[in-house]
């Protein structure tokens, strides 16, 4: 549904979008992932049309952006990050107005009443200009949603939604995901978007550094290493193995912190139970997802 | 570009511009100065037709020779608009400034333009839109003026004829095209410009500027400085004076005293006096050119020129006949009609055009501009 094919943006002789190669199924609620300055917003405004591509191309439902541009807007929904509507006008007046510049019909007063709903602003009749950004972001959705979008786009949806706005938030998009609608998260809080997205693709430095499920990407972010800690009751021998990569000792042998390639906890007892070292405990340290993301974008630094 | 789009861009700043409090602001104080304008005005209107009436009985009687008052043709009821057309020309070009300076710089304030643009519309679209809707209000606006104006004449008993509704309508027209030239003028700072702040001040910058350069040309130490004093007339003291306001009648007076002491060849005096007449002639052209074409890049120089020309033809007339060697011949040169009316204004249909092009040009400049726009 949504692709990026060697997509660059370059300004003023810095690319803030390097090669970025993407595909996001229909269906799939995909989170792109990245530090401030990872080049999300940009990769997502040229998925909206919004500014071309210096060079590569972006397609959203096999049409090319940069060359379609009014049927691409036509299929899409889309929230930017720092979301504005016309402070003179109501939430169902800026709604109205988004409905016809879609062209619909008589139809748009049902739909609007049912997203207002949907995003908790029946019955608010101040203009915008007195809203919270929070009830801007709500409203936000809202419009995102007012076209029956094939997929939506949404732009660091939850930067200034209170706990309720957040828990609204992702009703709304396990809603809108479970009628097919293909969604696009960006975000850099890792912990919004392991909420509500399927898969993710990690942006650092304009790149795309990886890609996938969560597990995929926990099992690569961790170089598939395996850390265990070891507690003994007597001292521990040299420990072998073709698995282990290092291991280091503390308080006289009594404690182990080994690295290994796979998960070799059950080699390692056999052979204190060989050793006759009693085990007091031995634990895989299953990697943090937060300390996964952070070693993507560190290795990226290191690499720029 | 689509009709159906551009219909609702427009008519959603139509709307929005009505709704303003800026816009109700402004247009209450123009309403205010029309109207207390036009009651002089037609005050002065019915002094003059008095004055008129009181003429045409002397001259009856044989007291006075009505040719010879050239310049005083029957009063019209639009010497009326003269008055409001100079009040007209500041206030109304504020109200067009104020209109249009924030009407992109606003949308990237309230950061509703990354939204609006993520419609599936043309840029070229909303910028017209944009145009439209102010250009809408301003029609209105001048309607509502112009309307009132009429109401007020008759309310006095003035009745306009036709040729005056006519000529009425057209001064509402070039009322309308001299604020839609500042409400453009502003519209383009507002594409190019970072924030309605510095639109604001950049439009007023060059609204002052072009005002302050046009009056500082057509005074006449600035001319003299560029194209050097006037040509002197041969063995005589020399004395010129000229206008300073482009409703003002250029006139040039030269004395030649003669000089008992001092004989001249007449021959040669005449000679020497009719080069002197080309000289000067030239020399007159070559700033009155100067002065026009400076002028040309001033809406509110033009409006106030043809606005003159709308209100007063007959002052206009003598305008445009000064420095034409022959004669106008008084008792043939008709004085009245549309189509002496219309020969007027195309004497002066390079301001005419110029009223067209300045909004069509800087149009142009913020079309390209918004087009442009890199949207982050």
């Amino acid at each position: 549904m949504i692709r990026c094919e060697h997509l660059c943006k370059v300004y003023h002789g810095v690319p803030a979008v390097d090669d970025l190669c993407l595909e996001v199924p229909e269906g799939e609620v995909f989170g792109l992932l990245g530090p401030n300055g990872a080049g999300k917003s940009t990769t997502i405004l040229m998925l909206t049309g919004l500014i071309e591509p210096t060079s590569g191309a972006c397609y959203i439902d096999d049409l090319e952006v940069a060359t379609h541009p009014i049927e691409v807007k036509k299929k899409i929904g889309y929230m930017p990050e720092d979301v504005g509507f016309y402070p003179t006008l109501t939430a169902e007046e800026n709604l109205e107005y988004s409905a016809k510049l879609y062209g619909m019909g008589k139809e748009r007063k049902e739909r609007i009443k049912e997203l207002l709903a949907l995003v908790g602003l029946e019955g608010v009749t101040k203009e915008v200009g007195g809203f919270s950004k929070g009830m801007r972001q709500r409203l936000g959705i809202a419009k995102a949603l007012i076209n029956h979008p094939k997929a939506i786009i949404l732009d660091e949806p939850t930067a200034n939604l209170d706990p309720q706005g957040v828990a609204d938030y992702r009703r709304i998009i396990r809603h809108v995901a479970d009628q097919g609608t293909t969604v696009l998260v960006s975000s850099h809080i890792l912990s919004e978007v392991s909420k509500v997205c399927t898969s993710a693709g990690i942006l650092a430095h304009g790149k795309l550094v990886a890609h996938g499920t969560w597990d995929e990407l926990a099992r690569i972010g961790g170089d598939e290493k395996v850390v265990i800690h070891i507690e003994t009751r007597t001292p521990m021998p040299d420990l072998q193995s073709p698995a282990l990569v290092a291991a280091e000792f503390a308080e006289n042998r009594h404690r182990a912190r080994i690295v290994a390639t796979v998960d070799i906890r059950d080699e390692l007892a056999d052979t204190l139970a060989e050793a006759g070292v009693a085990i007091r405990s031995l634990e895989a340290e299953h990697p943090d997802i937060e300390d996964v993301f952070l070693s993507y974008y560190h290795t990226t630094e290191e690499a720029a | 570009m689509r009709t159906g789009i551009l219909r609702i861009i427009a008519g959603k700043e139509l709307r929005d511009q009505i709704r303003s409090k800026r816009f109700r602001t402004l247009f209450a104080i123009l309403l205010i100065i029309a109207v207390a304008g036009l009651i002089d005005g037609a005050f002065s209107y019915q002094e003059s037709l008095e004055n008129y009436n009181e003429m045409l009985v002397a001259a009856s009687e044989g007291e006075t020779d009505l040719s010879y008052n050239y310049y005083e043709g029957k009063p019209s009821v639009l010497e009326a608009f003269n008055r409001i057309g100079y009040l007209l020309s500041t206030v109304a070009a504020v109200l067009g400034i104020a209109m249009g300076f924030d009407l992109i710089t606003a949308e990237k304030e309230s950061k509703s333009l990354k939204i609006l643009l993520s419609h599936p519309i043309y840029r070229d679209e909303v910028i017209t839109g944009k145009a439209l809707g102010g250009a809408g209000a301003i029609a209105l606006a001048m309607a509502i003026v112009i309307v009132l104006a009429v109401a007020v004449l008759l309310i006095f008993g003035v009745v306009p004829s036709f040729e005056e509704t006519v000529r009425v309508l057209i001064f509402g027209g070039l009322s309308f095209l001299m604020v839609f030239s500042f409400f453009i003028l502003a519209l383009f700072f507002s594409t190019a410009a970072k924030d309605s702040g510095s639109a604001l001040v950049l439009t007023l910058v060059l609204f002052v500027t072009l005002s302050a350069v046009t009056m500082l040309v057509i005074s006449g130490p600035a001319i003299t400085f560029l194209i050097g004093d006037p040509p002197e007339p041969p063995g005589s003291s020399y004395s010129y004076s000229f206008s300073t306001g482009p409703n003002s009648i250029t006139s040039v007076s030269s004395s030649v005293s003669g000089d008992s002491s001092q004989e001249f060849d007449q021959e040669e005096y005449q000679e020497k006096m009719e080069e002197y007449r080309q000289e000067s002639n030239a020399y007159w052209e070559r700033r009155m050119a100067i002065t026009d074409t400076f002028t040309l890049l001033s809406p509110d120089q033009n409006y106030q020129r043809l606005a003159f020309a709308v209100t007063e033809p007959g002052l206009e007339a003598a305008r445009q006949h000064q420095g034409e060697n022959a004669p106008i011949d008084l008792m043939t040169e008709p004085r009245d009609g549309l189509s002496t009316f219309f020969g007027l204004l195309g004497g002066l249909s390079q301001r005419i055009i110029a009223l067209f092009v300045f909004p069509a040009a800087f149009f142009g400049l913020a079309w390209v501009k918004f087009a442009r726009e890199d949207i982050r």
